[in-house]
């Protein structure tokens, strides 16, 4: 049998072996076995058969043939017959498909002249138009890949071919007319779009126009799993393109557009805004003008009546379009376009604030940003009427709403022209600003209505310190005087007006003036910081006003360019006060607000720790005044308070220090410039005089800053040692003692190598310590261990697989398993010492590290323990759950919901209550079908937790916390697993409703609510 | 779409005018005139870190003192429900006002019955939506508030052309029910009050 038999005979059969049959043929082809002329000559025997199956599967076989035969095999000669012979087939309807795909495989093996391109073309539209004609989409398909193909490489050709013959192109655009696929349809509008945007289309434009816009708007939405991926967004983008393509297509796209955008389906309104933005970008000044003023009404409504946001959105992106558009051209449209614009702004602006001035506001502020001289053009237009009607307002509210308007113009101004510190998006040397002319006036006005309007009315207010911090904003607009002037009246409001409401107001005004210290810190440095320093005392008469002005002031610093700043004036206010004997509550709150403003600036100080002299000039001088005894020791410094306020201060600065500077003090870390030897004093001397106790604080705070290169003053062993004696000392007060556990977990992650760290709690395992024997257990030491794992935790050591199972074992401790457990919630807590900043070694994956080791073996051993000792697992249980993500817990959840349902069964408990529901809340949010057995249980408990009971109260907050949980399960859960439940709910969520704290009401008309509905969905159903 | 909304232009207040609990005074204000702010400067956490000493936080909203149910709070239940023409909120439109609000004991000491008072103000005194506007308000509260209180709507004096034919319907019980049984007006209702809070 020959391999046109087999072929034949394989096509309907396996199309894979057909091919491999076609593969066998052009490898003899290729290898000389096989004559091409006896190839053909062998077909010519199917091509003239009398049914067209057979007819189109040899076109199929020669295709395949081609397809697989390689480069350089065929010679031109060869191929150039080959390509008039597959050619003289497209007369024939059968196959057709199969001869585009040997037209695409000769294309490929050699390229073709412009007279072979044009004739290809040209046989196509006269045997193959229409192309609908052909039912099959696999038919049609390579055909719009040949036409395709043709189009992109040989150009040149096919728009000669248009020059030349004037039906040429209604013939072209007829040839697709009716195509459906999708697929398809991606490879008409991409070849459409070449005549579009290349050839001279005169008198065609508008059937081109039509072929496209036909298919407008776009509606098709894939099947389920579609294997060609092509989405309606993908037809909608090559559509837009098409359609924007020429401005030729103008007069006949926007009136149809805007025909259609009064269409009622909200996706064909999106679809045409859109469009008509990209055809606005892309039609050019000349044609813009023609329609701008159409465009203009018709888009305005759905900005004046906003129907969904990101209609309103899109309409004034094609606004702006147009006015970037027109701005590309002469002035005169760009003036006829804005003129009907600034006269209904205008007439909206008159009765503000509405819901239209607001809109008129948005227009404004969009045209606004798109150039120089359209700003102003509208500021030109806009304020004089503006500024006219707010001296005419009779009305606050009016008034207010005309600023709004204003301080929007403002901020597009800035777009524009930028601020102080950098250009704007006219760049370097932008054209005049028509603000200028203006900002007198402006200025007055804000300035004016700020210092005279009384302090109720709240809105007003903040809309002229809004207005006034822009203004100063804007680039060489306002002088230096008169930003003084604004920032003169921001720091009055702040230090001397009297306190109202939310204290809003004072509280934009700080903000402002640390934006305007951001543009001019030289002129708030000048302005406003002697205006604050005048207030704060060098000895305080006992009154605390100073209060508000620390506060305002250390804000202050969080502007980079006036940190150092502030922070020198608080260290000489700090210095000049002691000197004067002032009261502790004033140096305390010097300290704060020094902290505070460290605080805010720490990352400057990360920046550049070598350039800082903070270490000499605050560090060292506040250490020394704990221990000095003279009048440089202020009483203040006895209070522990005070004590961890410095140690705090100290931290910031010491802890951006590199290695070798930390050097310098270590040597000080416990003797603190005492002149008194280590030995005598805490942690190494229990027994040292009770006022030394106190500085273990400051200790603390000294060698949380250290880095973990830095070498203690005595070894680890000695100082882990010592402080775990040392923390068991009965008459430590509650901070030292807090403090030095700390201290203990510090060393421990800091300072242990890794291989250290494995054998480091033996020392205090073995005897005489034993730490974690049974007998011995008691409060201090229970503290100790807590402390020792939170250091060793965190660096995820392999050790703890070894010391947790001490710690579960206590769970059952008689006397100490629930202290025990309620330490759980400790091990993970976040602690402010122990952190990255302070060079702590804390590994990424300890918390799933700690989870994996305790949760397990909690539930298992929940199961096995007596009933008296259950809680205690179940407040461990909780306590380790509080501090995890719930996404490193959702694998376990199913093992762990009955025991967080128990949780909320127990008497008193109400931080573990707390966890329970959090972790139940997370669990609905995240996999809620997990709940769904559990419903009932669920349901009926959260309901009896929300509900103030007197035998067994829970605080609101987790009555509230409750209500908002059990408000999940109808959202969360099936419809028929809830429906059950809602009088029952509804029911006795009354009580609720009558709670006696705001908070739980608040959260039980919500939950109610959604209960409410639960049927009203069923009905829909 | 435009000639059939009735105000197709209302004022609109600004958030920050409209009443809320937060402004008035009985935030607790610093005796020394600060807000606070260096008060976290010594986190509160650190020294409660200790199994010992049980966390007193929980005591920060202690049940001692009870909140009654006032005029603020029943505005904050209703001022947040739309408009049926327009996506703004009845408070920002001013339909419902807090000096519009008042709660009346119970009539006698035997009874535990109080009664709220909701007297709403229409854009425009000719809008047909005030009865649909004062049934939202009417099935909000009844929804939210315990069953200790009646709830009374009308509309403001003065303020709408045929507001005693609008009150008397909106006072007659039957004719709310069965006005609630209609499931277009249900329809209505339901979005107006999926923006409550």
């Amino acid at each position: 049998m020959s391999d046109t038999q087999q072929f034949l005979l394989d096509y309907d059969r396996n199309k894979r072996e057909a091919s491999q049959v076609a593969q066998k043929s052009a490898t003899r082809l290729a290898d000389g076995d096989l004559k091409l002329l006896t190839l053909i000559e062998e077909l010519g025997e199917y091509f003239n058969s009398e049914d067209g199956a057979i007819r189109a599967k040899a076109m199929a076989y020669l295709a395949e043939v081609l397809g697989f035969v390689p480069q350089k095999v065929l010679s031109l000669q060869q191929r150039n017959l080959l390509c008039d012979f597959v050619l003289s087939r497209t007369e024939d309807s059968e196959g057709i498909g199969s001869c585009a795909k040997a037209l695409l495989t000769l294309e490929e093996r050699g390229k073709w002249d412009s007279g072979k391109v044009q004739d290809i073309m040209e046989t196509l539209l006269a045997n193959t138009s229409p192309l609908r004609q052909y039912k099959q989409q696999s038919e049609r398909y390579p055909l719009l890949r040949l036409i395709d193909a043709l189009l992109a490489k040989y150009r040149d050709a096919l728009r000669t071919l248009h020059d030349s013959k004037p039906d040429f192109l209604s013939r072209f655009i007829a040839y697709f007319d009716g195509e459906k696929d999708p697929r398809n349809l991606m490879v008409v509008f991409s070849i459409l779009r070449v005549p579009m945007t290349e050839w001279n289309i005169g008198a065609d434009a508008q059937d081109l126009f039509d072929a496209v816009f036909n298919y407008f708007p776009i509606t098709f939405r894939p099947p389920p799993d579609d294997p060609y991926g092509i989405t309606a967004q993908d037809l909608k983008d090559r559509l837009r393109e098409c359609i924007s393509s020429t401005s030729d297509f103008a007069p006949y796209a926007f009136p149809t557009l805007l025909d259609k955008l009064d269409s009622t389906s909200m996706n064909t309104k999106r679809d045409v805004l859109q469009t008509i933005t990209t055809s606005v970008r892309e039609y050019g000044p000349r044609t813009v003008s023609l329609y701008s003023i159409t465009l203009w009404d018709a888009l305005k409504f759905e900005i004046l009546n906003v129907q969904e946001e990101d209609l309103a959105e899109e309409s004034l992106e094609g606004l702006a379009a147009i006015a970037q558009t027109l701005s590309k051209g002469t002035s005169g449209p760009l003036n006829a376009y804005l003129r009907p614009i600034i006269k209904e702004c205008n007439e909206h602006l008159e009765d503000a604030p509405t819901k239209q001035s607001q809109a008129a506001a948005r227009i404004l502020s969009k045209l606004a940003n798109v150039s120089p001289h359209v700003t102003n053009l509208l500021l030109a237009g806009i304020l004089p009427t503006m500024l006219t009607l707010f001296q005419a307002a009779d009305s606050m509210g009016k008034r207010r709403g005309l600023l709004e308007v204003l301080v929007q113009l403002i901020k597009a101004n800035t777009d524009v022209y930028g601020d102080w510190r950098s250009t704007g998006s006219a760049g370097a040397a932008p054209p005049n600003n028509a603000l200028v002319e203006f900002r007198d006036q402006a200025l007055e006005v804000m300035l004016h209505g700020l210092e005279t309007s009384p302090i109720n009315n709240v809105s007003y207010r903040l809309v002229c310190v809004d207005g006034l911090v822009q203004l100063s904003k804007v680039r060489q607009l306002l002088s230096e005087e008169d930003i003084a002037k604004v920032i003169q009246l921001l720091h009055a409001i702040i230090i001397h007006e009297e306190s109202f409401g939310k204290d809003e107001v004072k509280e934009s005004a700080i903000k402002s003036l640390v934006e305007i210290a951001h543009q001019k810190p030289q002129v708030v440095v000048d302005k406003a910081f002697p205006a604050f320093m005048s207030q704060l005392p060098d000895k305080d008469d006992g009154s605390r006003g100073y209060e508000t002005v620390l506060e305002a002031f250390a804000k202050l610093a969080s502007e980079e360019k006036v940190f150092d700043t502030v922070i020198l004036r608080l260290k000489n206010k700090f210095s000049a006060a002691v000197t004067s004997d002032a009261s502790s509550g004033y140096i305390v709150a010097l300290l704060s607000a020094m902290l505070y403003a460290l605080t805010k600036g720490s990352s400057k100080l990360e920046q550049d720790p070598n350039t800082s002299t903070y270490y000499q000039d605050i560090v060292l001088p506040l250490l020394k005044r704990i221990s000095s005894t003279d009048s440089s020791h202020p009483k203040t410094f006895d209070e522990e308070t005070t004590l961890d306020l410095v140690g705090r201060i100290s931290n910031i600065v010491i802890r951006s220090q590199s290695t070798e500077q930390q050097e310098g003090i270590t040597s000080e870390l416990y003797t603190l410039f005492r002149g008194t030897p280590q030995a005598g004093l805490p942690p190494f001397n229990i027994s040292a005089p009770s006022d030394a106790h106190k500085t273990m604080i400051v200790s603390t705070h000294l060698l949380a800053s250290l880095h973990k290169e830095t070498r203690l003053p005595c070894e680890i062993e000695l100082l882990v040692s010592s402080l775990a004696n040392y923390t068991q000392h009965p008459d430590l007060s509650m901070r030292v003692r807090s403090a030095s556990l700390r201290q203990l977990s510090l060393a421990i992650n800091k300072f242990y190598s890794t291989t250290a760290l494995k054998t480091c709690m033996d020392p205090l395992m073995n005897a005489p310590f034993e730490l974690f024997s049974s007998e011995k257990l008691d409060p201090p030491r229970i503290r100790v261990i807590f402390s020792c794992l939170k250091g060793i935790l965190l660096r995820s050591s392999p050790i703890l697989a070894k010391l947790y199972p001490h710690l579960l074992d206590f769970l059952s401790h008689p006397k100490y398993g629930s202290a025990i457990a309620h330490g759980f919630s400790t091990l993970l807590q976040p602690d402010d010492l122990l952190t990255k900043q302070n060079h702590c070694q804390i590994s990424g994956l300890h918390k799933q590290k700690t989870f994996a080791l305790l949760v397990p073996n909690i539930t298992q051993a929940f199961r096995e323990a007596s009933p008296e000792t259950k809680p205690n697992y179940l407040i461990a249980l909780a306590g380790v759950l509080r501090w995890i993500p719930f996404d490193m817990i959702i694998e376990e959840v199913p093992t762990l919901i009955t025991l967080l349902l128990q949780s909320l069964d127990l008497k008193g408990e109400d931080f573990v209550k707390e966890a329970a529901i959090g972790t139940l809340t997370s669990t609905l949010l995240e996999k809620p079908e997990v709940v769904q057995e559990h419903a009932g249980s669920l349901i009926s408990r959260l309901l009896a937790t929300s509900v103030a009971n007197k035998e067994a109260p829970t605080p609101p907050r987790v009555r509230a916390a409750a209500c908002r949980c059990l408000m999940l399960v109808p959202e969360k859960l099936k419809l028929e697993v809830v429906l059950p439940y809602r009088r029952q709910v509804c029911r006795k969520l009354t009580a609720a409703l009558d709670d006696g704290k705001r908070e739980v009401r608040s959260a039980a008309v919500r939950c109610r609510a959604k209960w409410l509905e639960v049927d009203e969905a069923g009905d829909d159903d | 779409m435009d000639a059939d909304k009735q105000n197709a232009n209302p004022t609109i207040l600004s958030l920050s005018d409209l009443p809320s609990r937060r402004r008035e005074s009985n935030v607790r204000r610093r005796d020394d005139g600060g807000t606070g702010l260096f008060d976290d400067l010594i986190p509160q956490y650190s020294y409660l870190n200790d199994p010992f000493e049980q966390p007193l936080s929980s005591s920060d909203s202690d049940d001692g003192s009870v909140e009654d149910i006032d005029e603020q709070e029943v505005f904050d239940l209703i001022s947040s429900i739309s408009d049926p023409e327009h996506p703004l909120s009845l408070g920002s439109l001013a339909v419902v006002n807090l000096p519009d609000i008042h709660i009346l004991p119970p009539s006698s000491p035997y009874s535990s019955i109080s009664t709220v008072v909701v007297e709403i103000t229409p854009t425009i005194t000719h809008c047909s939506l005030a009865t649909v506007i004062g049934l939202g308000v009417r099935v909000r509260l009844e929804q939210a508030l315990p069953p200790r209180f009646r709830v009374d709507v009308r509309i403001k004096k003065g303020t709408h052309s045929t507001d005693e034919a609008v009150n008397k319907q909106l006072g007659d019980k039957e004719r709310v029910a069965a006005a609630l049984e209609n499931g277009t007006l249900m329809g209505v209702l339901r979005k107006m009050l999926s923006t409550c809070e």
